[in-house]
């Protein structure tokens, strides 16, 4: 799965250097190299202030890496383009716009006429199970809600690659594993390939089909993880994923991990 | 307990809660007494002996010399004169104002080229420069129209151009990568956004500008409220005075009323209008 001939996406010795007002600069990103297969869904996960996120802002193209190279279906990225659609973890949904609006959207930045636009939404929006809300402007929406208006609205847009950064980190515990799951039945319909940044270990074990483990200060791979406890399957159902075999150990080494590496010691 | 002390104590709480929402007769019943109040005792200080009539006419003699106004003196002209020199100034401060403070909030370099101009002008105030309007543009609308236009417009370009850069980062960011090019990021996202701001800022300014109004008028006009202000001063007609304060102010309302109208109408997708 990891072979780099089938390689959607490649990662090869990233770094990304912050200069500071004060002429001191950070490394919040080195020498990360990682390779995203096809219809894959990756996830990078790791301690807050890893630089997970500013590696998911680089593959969309909204930070340039200081060194290093992404590409993206075989060509080097160049800034942000429609094919790497971000979903953002704070509500995105235009609150001018209807749900139906909002999803149309980037097709229409992208001058696809009126009655594709229209039937690919509608498709979009029954698949995110939001046809009832389709005329609701966002604010008669929930959070859930609104982040399933911005799924939708990125993959009627066709990227190559659907990035998401923490899109379920604001959302309460049941909408959360709701929302999971409602991932994975959208995956199984579009097989698109997925980057998703998250800091929920569970939440990573259950969608991940490859985790991405990063290290802190500075931030960097520090492992990576094919959950071969699934056994190249997707579980649809939270639940059953929590009683596979290996699921616990796989948890309980990223926990340990992820404590090695924190940097908020209570002590 | 008797019923007298639960309903004594029912009553209590009604009024003095902290932060707790009142019926909307009490909202409507004590703002209209305010109001009584403020009548009767006006009313009540001519008989009272605590003014004399000369300075402080009565309300009933304000409303007679108002309607007077009206009906023998042909006052709606001045009216008439007065709102047209807001609008023309106005629209052409909008005009001005809006699209600069967009673009400055939007671009930093458009910002570096232009704030540190317009702030400075910020800081001078508008009358000021009356002496010099009257010298360039003589007597007629113009002066009027300019310094209504220099009272506004760079406070409304500054305080757009702080609107427009608190345009959330996420929705520029969301549209560039679902492919928006740079002028339709300006269209589709920084314009929409920041609309229901610049309405409400047109709102306030447009208080601003009934404010140098009524000194352009004072200070240089022969027509328009202001004007006839001045000209009953002149013949010590003070219930004539506070007639024109009056109409200014039901005017102000007026035009604050048709403005929170507008923003309803605009933009149904608010969860609150602007107070």
């Amino acid at each position: 799965m990891s072979n780099q001939n089938n390689a959607k996406l490649s990662v090869s010795n990233v770094e990304k250097i912050f200069h500071l007002k004060n002429s001191e600069s950070i490394i919040a990103v080195t020498d990360t190299s990682f390779v995203v297969a096809e219809n894959e869904f990756c996830v990078l996960l790791g301690p807050s202030g890893c630089g997970k996120s500013t590696v998911l802002r680089m593959i969309a193209g909204l930070e340039q890496p200081s060194a290093g190279l992404i590409n993206l279906d075989g060509r080097e990225i160049m800034g942000a383009d429609r094919d790497r659609g971000m979903v953002f973890q704070s509500y995105t949904s235009f609150d001018w716009l209807t749900v139906q609006q909002n999803v149309e959207y980037g097709m229409k930045l992208n001058l696809v006429g009126r009655k594709e636009r229209k039937e690919r939404a509608d498709e979009f929006i029954n698949l995110v199970k939001l046809t009832k809300f389709k005329d609701a402007y966002p604010k008669q929406l929930s959070g859930g809600m609104k982040q399933r208006v911005a799924i939708a609205r990125t993959l009627a847009n066709e990227p190559s690659l659907l990035l998401m950064d923490e899109p379920f980190g604001a959302l309460d515990a049941e909408t959360r594993w709701n929302m999971q799951e409602l991932m994975l039945s959208i995956m199984e319909t579009t097989h698109t390939t997925v980057v998703m940044v998250t800091h929920d270990i569970e939440e990573a074990l259950f969608l991940g089909d490859h985790i991405v483990f990063f290290s802190s200060h500075p931030g960097t791979v520090l492992e990576e993880n094919y959950v071969e406890f699934k056994g190249g399957n997707r579980v649809t159902r939270k639940e059953d994923v929590l009683v596979l075999d290996g699921y616990a150990d796989a948890e309980r080494h990223i926990m340990r991990l992820m404590r090695e590496q924190g940097t908020e010691h209570l002590d | 307990m008797t019923d007298k002390q639960a309903s004594n104590r029912a009553q209590k709480k009604l009024w003095f809660e902290f932060k707790k929402p009142i019926s909307l007769p009490v909202t409507v019943a004590l703002g209209v007494s305010m109001w009584v109040i403020f009548f009767g005792l006006w009313e009540l200080s001519v008989p009272m002996g605590w003014v004399t009539e000369l300075l402080v006419p009565g309300p009933t003699k304000v409303l007679s010399a108002l309607y007077n106004l009206f009906v023998e003196r042909n006052f709606l002209s001045d009216v008439g004169v007065s709102i047209y020199r807001i609008i023309v100034s106005f629209i052409a401060a909008c005009a001005f104002a809006i699209p600069l403070g967009i673009l400055m909030g939007a671009f930093r370099a458009v910002e570096a080229f232009f704030n540190p101009f317009v702030s400075a002008w910020r800081y001078l105030p508008a009358p000021s420069f009356i002496p010099i309007l009257l010298m360039w543009f003589g007597t007629g609308d113009a002066p009027k129209l300019a310094l209504l236009f220099i009272g506004v417009v760079w406070f409304m370009a500054t305080i757009i151009m702080d609107h427009t850069k608190n345009v959330r980062t996420e929705f520029i960011e969301t549209s560039q990568t679902l492919g928006g090019n740079r002028w339709q990021i300006l269209r589709t996202v920084v314009i929409p956004a920041v609309m229901p701001d610049v309405v409400t800022t047109m709102r306030q300014m447009l208080a601003v500008s009934w404010t140098y109004l009524v000194i352009a008028e004072i200070v240089a006009s022969t027509n328009g409220i202001g004007a006839m202000m001045m000209r009953a001063k002149r013949f010590i007609h003070t219930d004539e005075i506070i007639a024109g304060i009056i109409v200014i102010g039901i005017l102000g309302l007026v035009f604050d009323y048709l403005f929170r109208a507008l923003h309803r109408a605009m933009f149904p997708y608010i969860e609150e209008h602007g107070r």
